[in-house]
Parts: C-alpha cells; sequence; structure tokens
C-alpha cells in the first residue's frame, strides 16, 4: 500500500527530531559560533601610562569626522561629559578617593573581534568590515531600535536623542581616512604617543615588548583586549586596574558567544523549529478532525450553524 | 458570616447546567457601541497620535525619558515586551485546546485570539513609532539581510509576521460567519472560503504555535546580551524560557479573566467548568515556573541577593508573591466556586509575571554609570493611548462579531431580541435574508 501523507509527514518528523537534536547539542563548531579574525586588523594601542590628557585627540577626532564641538555644558567649551551623539572619543579622569592614584583613560569603540552591537542588530546595520575590521554603522539599515546601546559591554554606541532623522555615533576608527592613505585623527595629534594606530598583529607585540621594558609599570603585566571579550582591536595598557578605566572584566569569552549559545543552537539551519513545526500540524491535523466533527454534530442537534 | 454560608452550603457537583454551558460565541448585543467610555478611549487614541506626530518630527529625546543609559523606555519594555505576553493568548490557551485537547478551552479561543491580535497590533505599531528610522524597516523583505542569530531580529520579524499571518487568518472565521448571517447571497461565497480556510488551518494553527513560542521566548534573549547590567536574580541562560513560561500563565489570566468581566459587565452567564479547566491549567502553570525560577536562582548561586536590603530585592519579592498568591487564589476557588477569588488569583498573578517581563529591562537593569530613568508625560500618554486603543478595537468587536461565549439561549435571546426590540434594523437590510439562520420563507416580509 502506499504511504500516505500522514504516514509521510510522520516519517520525517520520527527521522527529523533525532537528527535536529544531534544538530543542535552535538555540533561542536557551529558556523555561527566561529569568530574569523580579520586578516588586515587594524586597531589603536592606547598606553594610560603615558597619556597626559591634553584631549588634542578629541578635537581632532571631532574634526576627522566632521562633528559640531559639543558645547553644551558651559554653552562655551567644547566640554562632552561622556561619549555622546557628537562625540566618538574622549578622555576621561579617574581618581582613587584619596587621590594618591589617578590615570587618564580614552574611550572610543573597542571594535571588538565579536562585536555584540553586530551580534544584536536586527539588520546588519552594524557590521565588522571583513578587511579591517572595523566595525561600522550603515545609516541606510539603521532603524533606530537603540539593542547596540544596550548589549555593548563598553556603553560605547550612542543614539542621537535629538530630531527626526537620528543616527547612532560610534568610533569607526576613520575609516574615509584611512582609504585616503591618513592615520584614524586621534593617533595623528597625539603629542606624547600615547595612542598609536597600526595593525594588531604589530600593537599587540609592540604593548608585550612595553611591558617587557618596564615590567612593574603595567597593572597584571596584561594587555587589556588580546583576549578580553574574545579579543578586541583596540588595546590598553595601563597602571590602574582596567575596571576603573570602565574596561570590565569580561572573560576570555566574547559577550555573544558566551549568552547567546543556546539561543543560536536552537536555530542553527532552522532545524529544530522545523521539526517542531512537522509535529505541530501532525498533532492539530488529528484535533482539527474531531473537532469538525463534535461541532457538526452540535449543528445538527442545535439546528444553528457550526462555529469552529 | 460569609464563611459560615459557604461551610454550610451544599456541595453542588454539576457545576455547568443548560443555562451556563458556553455553547455559541455571542455578540454581545443590545448594549450601544458608542458610549461615554468608549469616547474616552477615542480620545486617549486620538491625542496618543497627535503626540506621535510631534515625536515623529522632534526626536525621541524630547518627548521621552529614555536617555543614553536606559535606550529603551515604556514603549518597548511595556507596550511590546509586557503586553504581548499578556496577549499571547492565542498561542497558551490555543495550544492547550489544539494540541493538549482540552476540548472545553475552544469556548475561549475567539477570546483568546482576538486579544492577541490587538495587543500585538498596537505593540508593533508602538515598535514602529519607537525606532529611530523606521523608514528602514523595509529591510524585513529581504531575508538574506536578516541577522538571523540576533535575538531583536527574531523577535521583529517573526512577531510581525505571526500578527499578520497565522494570527490574522485565525481571526477571520467570527468575520466569515458575520458575512454569512448578513446576506443569503454571500452564503455560497463565503462557505467556498470557509473551506479553503479549513483546508490550510493545521499549518496556518501549526504557525500560530511554533511563531509566539519562538519570539516569547527571544524576548527574553534580548537581556542575555546585556550581561552583568542586569541583576543577578534576572540574569538567566533559562531567561528565554522563563519568559515563555510567564507569558503562558499571564496570558490565560487576561483571556479568562477578560472573558470573566465581560460576563459581569454585559451579565452573561460563566460556565464554571471551562473557567476551572483554566484556572486548574494556570495555577500548574504558576507553580511550575515559579519552581524553575527558585531551582534556576538557587543553582546560579543568586538567592543571597535576594535577601539585601535593595529596590533588586523588593521587587523580586513582590513578583515572586503576588504570582504564588494569584495561584493560592485560583486553587482556593477551584474549591469554592468563588468567581471573585478567581478573577483576583487571575489579576494578581498576571500582574506578577507583567512585573517579571518588565523588570530586566527596567527595574533590575543596572547600567555604568549608575544612571535612573523615569518616562516622561508624553511617553505614558502615548503608551496608554495604544493600549486604549487596543480597548476600543476590542469593546467594538465583540459588539458586533461572535467573539464572546455564551449559553446557547443568549443566542435566541439576541434573535428574538432583533426581532422585536429593533424591528427597524431590518430596513438597513442587514437581516432581510434570515439573519439568524432561521427559515427565510417565514422572515422575508415586506419592508
Amino acid at each position: 500500500m502506499a504511504i500516505t501523507r500522514r504516514e509521510l509527514f510522520t516519517t520525517i518528523a520520527k527521522a527529523g527530531v533525532p537528527a535536529a537534536v544531534a544538530i543542535t547539542v552535538g555540533t561542536d563548531s557551529l558556523q555561527a559560533e566561529n569568530i574569523p579574525v580579520p586578516n588586515a586588523a587594524v586597531g589603536l594601542l592606547y598606553d594610560a601610562s603615558i597619556c597626559i590628557g591634553c584631549k588634542a585627540c578629541v578635537a581632532a577626532c571631532a574634526e576627522a569626522n566632521n562633528t559640531p564641538p559639543d558645547t553644551r555644558g558651559d554653552k562655551l567649551h567644547q566640554a562632552p561629559t561622556d561619549l555622546n551623539d557628537v562625540t566618538r572619543n574622549i578622555i576621561k579622569l579617574y581618581k582613587s578617593e584619596d587621590g594618591s592614584v589617578f590615570s587618564f583613560v580614552k574611550r572610543q569603540c573597542m571594535h571588538c573581534l565579536d562585536p555584540a552591537c553586530a551580534a544584536g542588530c536586527p539588520f546588519q546595520a552594524l557590521y565588522k568590515d571583513k578587511e579591517s575590521g572595523i566595525v561600522r554603522w550603515d545609516a541606510d539599515k539603521c532603524i533606530g531600535c537603540r539593542y547596540c546601546t544596550i548589549t555593548c559591554p563598553y556603553h560605547v554606541p550612542r543614539f542621537q536623542w535629538q530630531g527626526f532623522n537620528p543616527r547612532v555615533t560610534k568610533c569607526e576608527l576613520c575609516h574615509e581616512r584611512l582609504e585616503k592613505g591618513l592615520k584614524p585623527g586621534c593617533s595623528s595629534v597625539c603629542p606624547t604617543g600615547a595612542v598609536i594606530f597600526g595593525p594588531r598583529t604589530v600593537l599587540l607585540s609592540e604593548a608585550k615588548q612595553r611591558i617587557k621594558n618596564n615590567p612593574g609599570r603595567y597593572f597584571q603585566k596584561r594587555v587589556y583586549g588580546e583576549t578580553d571579550n574574545g579579543g578586541t582591536q583596540a588595546l590598553y595598557l595601563s597602571r590602574v586596574p582596567f575596571e576603573k578605566l570602565g574596561l570590565p572584566e569580561l572573560g576570555p569569552e566574547s559577550v555573544p558567544a558566551r549568552t547567546l549559545r543556546w539561543q543560536r543552537r536552537l536555530y542553527q539551519y532552522f532545524a529544530l523549529p522545523a521539526v517542531l513545526y512537522v509535529g505541530l500540524v501532525q498533532v492539530i491535523r488529528k484535533s482539527l478532525k474531531g473537532h469538525e466533527q463534535e461541532a457538526h454534530e452540535r449543528e445538527k442537534q442545535t439546528g444553528l450553524r457550526a462555529q469552529l | 458570616m460569609s464563611t459560615a454560608t459557604i461551610r454550610n452550603a451544599p456541595v453542588i457537583t454539576p457545576v455547568t447546567t443548560n443555562e451556563t454551558r458556553w455553547e455559541r460565541a455571542v455578540p454581545v448585543y443590545g448594549f450601544p457601541v458608542v458610549n461615554g467610555f468608549f469616547l474616552a478611549l477615542c480620545g486617549m487614541t486620538l491625542l496618543a497620535f497627535v503626540l506621535t506626530a510631534y515625536r515623529e518630527l522632534a526626536g525621541l529625546g524630547p518627548v521621552s525619558g529614555m536617555n543614553d543609559a536606559f535606550g529603551w523606555g515604556i514603549w518597548k519594555t511595556f507596550n511590546v515586551m509586557v503586553l504581548t505576553g499578556l496577549g499571547s493568548g492565542a498561542f497558551a490557551v490555543g495550544i492547550a485546546a489544539w494540541v493538549f485537547r482540552r476540548k472545553r478551552l475552544h469556548a475561549l479561543m475567539r477570546m483568546a485570539l482576538l486579544t492577541s491580535f490587538l495587543a500585538y497590533g498596537c505593540g508593533l505599531l508602538l515598535l514602529g513609532i519607537d525606532a529611530g528610522r523606521p523608514w528602514n524597516f523595509y529591510w524585513i523583505v529581504f531575508p538574506w539581510k536578516w541577522n538571523m542569530h540576533s535575538p531583536l531580529a527574531e523577535v521583529a520579524i517573526c512577531m510581525s509576521i505571526y500578527a499578520m499571518v497565522p494570527l490574522a487568518i485565525e481571526n477571520i472565521p467570527p468575520v466569515l460567519e458575520r458575512l454569512w448571517y448578513f446576506d443569503s447571497r454571500l452564503r455560497p461565497g463565503v462557505e467556498r472560503m470557509e473551506r479553503r480556510l479549513h483546508f490550510f488551518f493545521p499549518w496556518i494553527i501549526a504557525a500560530a504555535y511554533l511563531l509566539p513560542g519562538m519570539h516569547q521566548s527571544s524576548l527574553g534573549a534580548l537581556m542575555l546580551l546585556a550581561g552583568e547590567r542586569v541583576h543577578p536574580l534576572w540574569q538567566s541562560p533559562w531567561l528565554p524560557f522563563l519568559y515563555l513560561g510567564a507569558s503562558t500563565f499571564m496570558s490565560f489570566g487576561c483571556v479568562a479573566g477578560t472573558t470573566m468581566l465581560c460576563c459581569v459587565v454585559w451579565k452573561r452567564a460563566m460556565d464554571m467548568e471551562v473557567l476551572d479547566e483554566a484556572a486548574r491549567i494556570t495555577a500548574w502553570l504558576i507553580f511550575g515556573w515559579l519552581a524553575l525560577r527558585v531551582l534556576d536562582i538557587v543553582f546560579r548561586g543568586a538567592l543571597g541577593t535576594a535577601f539585601h536590603a535593595d529596590r533588586f530585592a523588593g521587587v523580586f519579592w513582590l513578583e515572586t508573591l503576588l504570582t504564588s498568591i494569584g495561584a493560592w487564589l485560583l486553587r482556593r476557588s477551584l474549591r469554592t466556586h468563588e468567581t471573585r477569588s478567581m478573577f483576583l488569583g487571575y489579576v494578581l498573578s498576571s500582574v506578577g509575571g507583567m512585573i517579571y517581563r518588565f523588570s530586566p529591562t527596567t527595574l533590575a537593569f543596572r547600567p555604568n554609570p549608575e544612571s535612573l530613568y523615569f518616562p516622561s508625560t508624553i511617553e505614558v500618554l502615548v503608551a496608554l493611548g495604544f493600549v486604549c486603543m487596543g480597548i476600543a478595537g476590542f469593546l467594538l468587536i465583540v459588539k458586533r462579531f461572535g467573539i464572546l461565549p455564551a449559553p446557547l439561549q443568549e443566542w435566541h435571546d439576541m434573535a428574538s431580541y432583533f426581532r422585536f426590540r429593533r424591528p427597524y434594523i431590518r430596513w438597513t437590510g442587514y437581516f432581510k435574508h434570515g439573519y439568524f439562520g432561521e427559515d427565510e420563507a417565514e422572515t422575508t416580509d415586506s419592508d
């Protein structure tokens, strides 16, 4: 006897469930969990121990990105208090409570190797450039949902709260200047060389060299961003704990890899939902048959049209 | 005094008689659609639309309390994340009725489908207003531009597809039914469409359970990426599952509670068999959810934070107490058959679930540097306006379509009501061809 449609579906479901479970649970290296490191990853190395806090980089950043000066503080000076809709780069000061220890910190996008903002962005408006690894924002794809401001562990992307055409502002490593062969605005003006630009591998070895030359100078003798949050392209050296500079200790696993592991597996190749769907259709077909039968019996009893 | 009467009252075994058994969805007849309350709702909706126009021009900053630390305000966190959970009755009641074959719950299905459709519709509209650059939503039609692994893409895409396709199609039968009774000349066409609809129903209904299961859990997954900034009492790998669980008991409460409220307001009989069944399921859902929630907190070692004297512990205990008292009241109402405690149980447990779904984004969200968010007046008015729009739509639809379940007698009462109390309605031609399905030869008298 030929296979009925029901049998066919049942068979598909029976064969599919173990297959889907295997794909979901068993597979080790999933497509979504492979973090490709860009070949020509560029980045910044910021050494907080030699930064003098002159804020030349803040002004240069505004000039390079053609953003208006943020004079909202005292209506006179460009003195933003934090990253905001016109400030992609800022120098902040950390001072311990007794005032004995202090450190400047330059905050801008970390250009994570596995950026949480891009992992959450629904239409890939925030995306990681495949060549340079710069995390960029595409105005034509952004729906303005502000999920990036929630997901970024460094609290970098900022939304423009005024106006009918708001934008998301974050450091894009002056990619337009890079195309012209120039350095990013901030690194081109730094008088002490506290922030330098270059390929990530070069910067990493430079940072390690500095630690080697001056082991007592740096906190934990390590480079923040080498492995933190899965690795970042902006690297930090500091005398004070990184947490004091607003760089949380996130561990070697990136935020999306750590938190979305099961979410990603459950939706891998859409296998589990598809199998679930076939199973549901099977069950509901049967329910519907019984329900229709009962409704028509009631229709005969009451003389009123069945309501399904 | 009252306890004494309950104790002395004889135990009535059949809780449902023919006079109270819900057998048919009957429009709420004899009450005008337009009354003071309805006009007030429309006024609120209109105000919200005007303020929305202002928001589109001025941007989000001037109209809301959102800031760099709290990028999401109540439009997303309340109207979408909480109210679609409350309105996922089509999912929760539907699964109980169609997949687990709790046949009595079919009586509540039309209420569930309508409340879901309105909650999702209003939520999605407000989602579009909340988005800063809504014109870019057109990318939704290019699947290769989706970020398939983003919880927010999952929510936005899945939710709009669900509301526009399976949920909308599931709401068609009451419309077709109304057309069928509207004019006998339409009947062949309506019947043809119904047959076509029934042919596709298994696939549509299955999608209507798969999609909400996906996006109601993804709503919880949204906050996973926020990591440590969500208080450890809430931040958990089980957050998606707990969000889904909360939406099931909340929406049971919403559907059954709204139906009870409608029965009281429009003086309809309550079918205690159906309501008991719903209350029993809701109570078990709450117990299961609470158990999972507490076990999750204990195994993550976050229990200690529940005893700190801060707002987080306060919110945690508030939602836990509300849901457990709600579940207890529901269990109690099963013994005593007090509709009052059943209704209160639904309200308390739903409010508890709502607070749970609201917390991770707002009450238990700790941005760094520490900052606070409180919605501005305009923000609240718009959020309320869109809720009012849903309620107004509900009032209009239950009075014009067969949604609310009623005993069979109610249908016959409606027939005689229109025949004798509102004979002029025939002049419109609406009921000329046997509105109530009776023998047409008797009713087609001269106009």
